[in-house]
Formats: C-alpha cells, sequence, structure tokens
C-alpha cells in the first residue's frame, strides 16, 4: 500500500498510526489478519518509521488480509475510512516472493520549509547549504539504547541537498540514508543545518518525506516502478 | 504557512492540538447562527475519554443552525509557547480563537480542575469575571457534578446548567438563538436564561455571610429570579439523544474504546457518593436497545473494544445477557468487552470470565473500608466473604493480579479500620497463594484514597480528618503493608485537603482561585503539577483558610452553601441518612423495591426504569 499522511494525520505517532489503520480497516469492513496473543495487533508493517510531524507524501506499508480481496477494493474501502490527512495513493498485490518492504528502504527524499521572518536570498541559501556539506563531520548527540549520549555524524548519510527561496518561503530538498543498515533524521540534519547557518525563520522548518527508494544516489529507484 | 503548523513540532504530543480525527465534525462557519465551544478543562486525553462531550457533540452538531467544536486544556509546553507568541487558545475543528464563539461550554468533573478553567479563559483572553463580559464576549456556561456545588466558580462563570446536559441543551441554543436575534444586552440576556428550568445565573443572587464570614444564605436579587434551581434530568434513557458516531481520536487516550452507557445512577446509596445522589433514579436501557446501538457503534468507529460504562455495571439488570449477546455478535471480530469496576461477589467474577473470552485485563473491586462496621457506615453492601469469594474466585480462574479501592478519613473510623484493610489485603494475598498463583506474578494492589465530603451527600455535613491525620494514616498502612506481593499507593492529602475545601466551598473562594491561577496554579489533579504551597499562599493573602472549609463540620440546621441547588433528594433523607450512618445502620437498595424514600421520583416526576423482567432476548 502506497499511501500519504499529511495535515492532522502527520502528527499521529507510529504507534498510533498502526491502531488507526487497524481501526480504518474494521470501518471498511476489510478482513485484516491478526497477531495471536494476548493482545493481538493488526498485521500492518511499515517500510520505514516516520517521526511525529513529519508529513509523508508516498509512504509504504504491507498489510496481511486473511482472504484475497482486489486491490482496487482495498484501496476504496480503505480511502472511505481513514481520519484527515490519511490517504490510500495505492494498493498492490503482493507476490509471495518479494523481499519484505523494510529490508529494501535505502534512501529517502525531504522537503524542509519554513517562512523567513527577515531578508534571505537564494544566494545565502546556496551558500550556506554548501559550507554546510562541505563539512567533514556534522556531529550530533544521541541517546543510545542504554541512555547514553552517543555522538554521531550525519555528514556521510546526506546524499543530496539543496535549495530555493519563493517569496519569503525557504524550501530545501534533500536524500538521506534511510533503513535499517543506517538512518539518518531529518530533523536533527535541519536541527544542526539551522545551527550552523542561522538563516532567519519563524517557528521550525516544517518536514515532509517526499518519497522512499531502494538505492541511493545515481542507482537509486522508486521502492514501487509503475 | 499556518503558524500553528510551525509551532506543534516543537510541543509534545501535538496529535492533542491537531485535530482531523475520525468523525470529527468540521462545519462552515457562516452556515449557521449561533457556534459553541466545548472546553474541557484536562488534556486531550482526558476529555476525549468523557462521554458526555460526544452526546453533546453530536446534539449540537446534528442541528443545521449551530455547530460545536473542542477545546482542551493546552498542556504546560504548549502554554508557554502560545504565551510567548501571543497565540490565543483556539478549538480543534477551525483552529479559531474561542473569542469568534457565541458560547464557552465547561464541563467540571473534578473541582482540581478549577484552575483551568481559569486559566483557558485567560489564554482565550476573555475577561475571567462574568461581570466584565459584555455583549460581545462568548457566553460562558458550565455544566458536570462540580456545577451541583458552583460557588466557588459563581464569579467566572455566567451560566450553570444544573442535571443532564442533553436534557437542556436544545432548550437552551433555541432560546440563545432568539436572544442573538433579538440583539439583547448581556444582563438582559442572563434575566431571560434564569427563567429557564435548570438553568443558575449566579450574578443574580446575592450572597450572605455571618460575622465569622461563614456562609449565611443565598437570595435571588431581583424578581422572576428562582430561589431554587433544580436539576434536569432525562426520563427516558432509551430514547434519549445518542452519538452514533463518536469521535475516534488519532491518539491514544484514557478510555479508547467504545462507551455503551448501560444505565444511568445508581441504586447502591453508598453514602460518600455523589454521583449516587445527583444521578438518580437510576435509569437503566434496554438490552435491544444496547446491542442496536453497539452494532451501530462497531461499524462506525472500528473499535476493537467496548466498555459496559455506567456507575455500577455489573448491577445492570441484564448484565449476563448482554454481555452474552454482545459476544455472541462481535466477537468472532476479535472485539473485546470490558467491565469498568466489579462488584465484589463471585457473580461479578463469573461475568469477567465470560468477558474475558476475548482478552484478559486485571480485576479491580471496590470495598472502600476495611471492617464490616463502617462499612455498614457508609452503606457499602460488601461482606467479607463476598469479597474474599471473588478474589478466590479470580485467582483459580487464572488472574493473578487484583486492585482493592479503599477510602480512608471515613467518618468514625479508627485504626482498627485500618488494621482491617491490612488484614484483607493480606486474607487476599493468602487466596493468590492458596490458589497456586506465583509469587513472581501474584499482586494484591491496595488503592487508598481520602475521603472528601460531598455536597448534597448524607456526609455533606461531616468534616475532612485534618490534612496531618490524613498523612498519618497513610503512614500507618505504608507500614504494615510492607510484603512481597502487596502494592500500597495513595493518592496526595494535600490534593484531598483542597478538593474538600472547594467541593464545599462557597463564593468567597473564587478570589482565592483568582490568586492561585495567578500564582501559577494549573493541572493540579497531575501530581507533577500540584505545588501545595502556591494554594495555601493564595488562601493566606485572600485572608481565607482553607480548614473553615475542609475541616468543618456543619449542624443539619446551617445555611449549605449549595442549599439553592436542588437535586430532588430531600433534605430529611439525607439527615436520616446522616444518622443510620452513625448508628451503624444499613438502608436498603432501591432496586429490591422497597423504597428507602430518598423523594427524588415524587420531587422530579421520575421514576427508576430496569431493564429486567419482560425481555427475553431471545436467548
Amino acid at each position: 500500500m502506497m499511501y500519504a499522511k499529511v495535515g492532522p494525520a502527520r502528527f499521529i505517532s507510529h504507534l498510533d498510526l498502526l491502531r488507526t489503520f487497524g481501526r480504518a480497516a474494521r470501518r471498511a469492513g476489510l478482513p485484516l489478519a491478526f497477531t495471536q496473543g494476548f493482545n493481538p495487533h493488526p498485521k500492518i508493517t511499515f517500510a520505514a518509521p516516520l517521526a511525529v510531524g513529519i508529513a509523508g507524501e508516498a509512504e509504504f506499508a504491507d498489510l496481511e488480509l486473511t482472504r484475497k480481496i482486489p486491490a482496487p477494493v482495498v484501496a476504496r474501502a480503505l480511502t472511505g475510512a481513514l481520519p484527515e490527512g490519511l490517504s490510500v495513493l495505492e494498493v498492490r498485490l503482493q507476490r509471495g516472493s518479494s523481499p519484505p518492504l523494510m529490508a529494501m528502504v535505502e534512501c529517502a527524499s525531504y522537503r524542509a520549509e519554513a517562512k523567513a521572518c527577515g531578508p534571505v536570498t537564494g544566494e545565502e541559501l546556496k551558500d550556506a547549504i554548501a559550507s554546510f556539506l562541505s563539512r567533514q563531520e556534522i556531529l550530533v548527540e544521541r541517546k543510545n539504547k542504554e541512555g547514553k549520549k552517543v555522538l554521531r555524524n550525519l555528514r556521510p548519510g546526506i546524499f543530496e541537498m539543496s535549495g530555493k527561496v519563493d517569496n519569503d518561503i525557504i524550501k530545501i530538498e534533500a536524500e538521506l540514508k534511510t533503513g535499517s543498515s543506517g538512518n539518518i533524521r531529518i530533523e536533527e540534519v535541519m536541527e544542526a543545518f539551522q545551527k550552523t547557518s542561522r538563516l532567519p525563520v519563524q517557528g521550525g522548518y516544517a518536514l515532509f518525506r517526499t518519497n522512499l527508494y531502494t538505492g541511493a544516489g545515481k542507482e537509486k529507484k522508486m521502492l514501487w516502478q509503475s | 504557512m499556518d503558524f500553528l503548523d510551525q509551532i506543534l513540532p516543537l510541543v509534545k504530543k501535538p496529535a492533542r492540538y491537531a485535530g482531523g480525527e475520525w468523525n470529527a465534525v468540521r462545519k462552515d462557519w457562516e452556515s449557521v447562527e449561533y457556534r459553541v465551544a466545548f472546553a474541557f478543562p484536562d488534556v486531550y486525553e482526558v476529555g476525549m475519554s468523557h462521554l458526555g462531550l460526544q452526546i453533546l457533540y453530536d446534539i449540537v452538531n446534528r442541528r443545521t443552525d449551530t455547530l460545536m467544536e473542542r477545546v482542551f486544556a493546552p498542556w504546560t509546553d504548549m502554554e508557554e509557547i502560545m504565551r510567548e507568541h501571543g497565540l490565543p487558545l483556539f478549538t480543534l475543528e477551525s483552529r479559531r480563537p474561542l473569542l469568534d464563539f457565541d458560547m464557552v461550554a465547561f464541563t467540571l468533573q473534578y473541582e482540581m480542575s478549577f484552575s483551568n478553567v481559569l486559566n483557558m479563559l485567560d489564554l482565550a483572553g476573555i475577561p475571567r469575571e462574568s461581570g466584565r463580559r459584555t455583549k460581545g464576549f462568548p457566553l460562558v456556561i458550565a455544566g458536570g457534578p462540580c456545577a451541583y456545588n458552583p460557588e466557588p466558580l459563581a464569579d467566572f462563570i455566567d451560566v450553570f446548567v444544573i442535571g443532564e446536559g442533553e436534557e437542556v441543551i436544545g432548550e437552551l441554543l433555541d432560546i440563545l438563538i432568539q436572544l442573538k436575534r433579538r440583539n439583547v444586552s448581556r444582563q438582559e440576556l442572563l434575566l431571560e436564561l434564569a427563567r429557564m428550568p435548570g438553568i443558575y445565573v449566579p450574578s443574580l443572587y446575592r450572597v450572605f455571610y455571618d460575622e465569622d464570614g461563614r456562609f449565611s444564605g443565598i437570595v435571588p436579587s431581583l424578581e422572576g429570579v428562582p430561589e431554587k434551581i433544580t436539576k434536569r434530568v432525562v426520563k427516558d434513557l432509551d430514547r434519549a439523544p445518542f452519538p452514533e458516531r463518536p469521535i475516534v481520536p488519532s491518539t491514544e487516550v484514557v478510555h479508547d474504546r467504545i462507551m455503551l452507557e448501560v444505565c444511568r445512577g445508581c441504586t447502591r446509596g453508598c453514602r460518600f457518593c455523589q454521583a449516587g445522589i445527583i444521578f438518580r433514579p437510576v435509569r437503566e436501557r434496554k438490552p435491544e436497545t444496547l446491542l442496536k446501538q453497539a452494532a451501530g457503534l462497531v461499524r462506525s468507529t472500528g473499535y476493537e473494544e467496548i466498555s459496559l460504562t455506567s456507575l455500577s455495571t455489573t448491577d445492570y439488570s441484564q448484565v449476563r445477557e448482554l454481555v452474552k449477546s454482545l459476544l455472541d455478535e462481535h466477537a468472532c471480530q476479535g472485539l473485546g468487552i470490558s467491565l469498568p469496576s466489579l462488584r465484589a461477589d463471585s457473580f461479578s467474577v463469573e461475568l469477567a470470565k465470560e468477558v474475558q473470552r476475548v482478552r484478559r485485563s486485571s480485576l479491580t473491586f471496590a470495598p472502600e473500608a476495611g471492617t464490616q462496621r463502617l462499612r455498614d457506615v457508609i452503606n457499602k453492601g460488601v461482606r467479607e466473604e463476598d469479597l474474599l469469594d471473588a478474589t478466590g474466585a479470580a485467582f483459580r480462574e487464572g488472574w493473578h493480579a487484583v486492585k482493592l479501592y479503599f477510602m480512608i478519613g471515613l467518618p468514625t473510623e479508627s485504626d482498627e479500620d485500618l488494621d482491617g484493610i491490612v488484614k484483607l489485603a493480606k486474607a487476599v494475598l493468602a487466596l493468590g497463594q492458596k490458589a497456586g498463583v506465583s509469587r513472581g506474578r501474584l499482586r494484591v494492589t491496595v488503592s487508598v484514597s481520602s475521603f472528601v465530603p460531598k455536597a448534597h451527600t448524607p456526609f455533606q455535613w461531616e468534616p475532612q480528618a485534618p490534612m496531618a491525620e490524613l498523612q498519618r494514616k497513610q503512614d500507618y498502612l505504608s507500614k504494615r503493608l510492607r510484603e512481597r506481593g502487596i502494592v500500597f499507593n495513595y493518592h496526595d492529602a494535600g490534593l484531598s485537603f483542597l478538593e474538600a475545601a472547594f467541593a464545599r466551598g462557597d463564593r468567597q473562594l473564587g478570589a482565592v482561585l483568582a490568586r492561585a491561577v495567578d500564582l501559577g496554579c494549573r493541572f493540579d489533579g497531575w501530581s507533577e503539577h500540584f505545588k501545595l504551597d502556591r494554594w495555601l499562599e493564595a488562601f493566606r493573602l485572600t485572608g481565607l483558610n482553607p480548614e473553615n472549609y475542609a475541616n468543618h463540620r456543619y449542624a443539619y440546621d446551617a445555611p449549605l452553601p449549595w442549599d439553592h441547588i436542588d437535586t430532588g433528594v430531600s433534605r430529611q433523607y439525607l439527615i436520616l441518612e446522616h444518622q443510620r450512618a452513625l448508628a451503624g445502620r444499613v438502608t436498603g437498595d432501591c432496586r429490591t423495591g422497597s423504597c428507602p424514600g430518598c423523594g427524588v421520583c415524587g420531587a422530579l416526576e421520575v421514576e427508576p426504569v430496569f431493564a429486567g423482567g419482560d425481555w427475553d432476548g431471545g436467548l
């Protein structure tokens, strides 16, 4: 399933999203498969978790039904049962042999938008990005599983970054390493960028994940070939 | 770019402010004549667990000429950002500021949410004092259980609704639309509303105090304003409006399930319980009505669990048949049923076992007091053998955790009664061991709250035990309940002390409340935010003593600040019940047919409604 999670729905957390899809399927009358055990939950796996607050314009998830239902029927039924901001873009029947989505994702593209509260030119933005990318190391602190603070270098996971200024809106696009072999968070990248660039923006950056890819850089391919 | 969208990523749990949930209604602002903001003075997760919100939201939005949107108390991180940027309090649906609405309607579920009411008015840019709100400002109304002693909030609320909201709201909106068309002054509007049954307009009353500053009376200050305000009550719950498409939150809330209200009111007559008085008489829904409602709710919400809600669900006449029918109809879809709390008897455990056909939850019982003597005083009809039977059965049926709720500081309580709590807890633990529950998993949780005397109850004249004494009792229990397998927890005595002051407070407490909010009090029900010192400082600055409210014993003939609010239950009955309590005499359940004579049926022209008898449900 390819879906969008925008507007108010971007504030739905990963765990709540599972519940939301489960309830939507029930409203739609779709026979979702459930896990066994005391606390059964619907069998839905997301391609790549998305942090609360970030909009997803082309997100992916596998869902398992207990019987075969034509993909367009699933898409239509589910779309009519989702809360504001969640919509199903496309559903495809998954062949038994294809690898799980989670294992395929290697890269994601993002867009960050903020309103400038002072004069910023396109040149200044380009320079700021160039100087940001010219650094060997972009270190951020992150807590590991044991709760200890560790330093991480974001720079190798930033594959692309560019930007433009549209009237007073700053728009930045980036491609970041994503998936189980290493994950760079757009919110950390933008925080680090804001710290060094000191561009005059109002509030924070609104963040959008625009797509997920397998492969990276020039090799990258859309998760679903149309 | 919307400014709100820029700040939401900066706060914790932004879903609290995002809106857009399933079944939320966003109406065209211009298409209606009258606009209401429903204000819940606590966070989203608590407010969205409140059935009353869903009922009123449905009624108001079903009409073509009105709309209702929701607003909750912003958590402190959000409040900080809102104040920093001058962002006024807004509703979830249209994100409009509260000032744009015709009415802001608060629900008062708990005294310790009063500070949030004032803080929300502040954040909305609405003057706190009703006297300062002229025609251009929203009308601020309030209802719910705490409206039965409205005086502490009398300075800040224009209109209180006494009784069940669904009974009043339609009529109230009709009148308000007429008055809006006539473009009347605020004063004229209030006078008009004061004539409506169940409506209390505090600014139209004069309050008197004696030389010690104690409340001595309240009288209407204008002609046509009633001396007593009698509660409004739904006579036929089966036909009462009911939300078929409740909002389904996108983030987990406290009660994240279908709330199927099986009945309203309770026949038990526990003498400390305010809900037991103000929701009289008991009105049960018919099982066929409930089954139809449940089926519709499963379709419209997609929830995976139905909670059978009421003050005492295991007392519902047809509870077993209802549970069985619900399971037969919905269990195949993986749907669970939950019972909020259980009567302490083996019937309840059997029922819980049935429910458990789908999924398992822990079992909770509320014996409330540790000895039979004290349980008789409070008229809690639970016998020790019932509780031991019930918990023993629970352990044998495979539960390994049991929760027991008690109250301390009850009238006539002595240390012997506290020993009784310890004895009971240990006896229950022993039953668990005997049933073979493994040592590592066996758990008996003893949860102790402090008695708070509430208005309109047989214990309304009783003082609360002094705070130091409550703490001593907690300490006493804590020392004796240190045992593997027993978990002891208790509520902050300071919080219960303030709750008691406001539960029986008079109009003078308005000044204390305003001071406390200025000193930073909010979210008092949340232990991380409750600061007793600030409240005591607010009392000191106002020249009032909270002990004069919380720890005061009223004489039967003393005027009470809530005397003008009429629940339909007679004062004579409350006095009689109080005397019977002190004599340790129990009073029968009105369900059994022997009428205890509370007077509500005659006063309000209502009758208790039971679902038992002629229904066979096809079982």
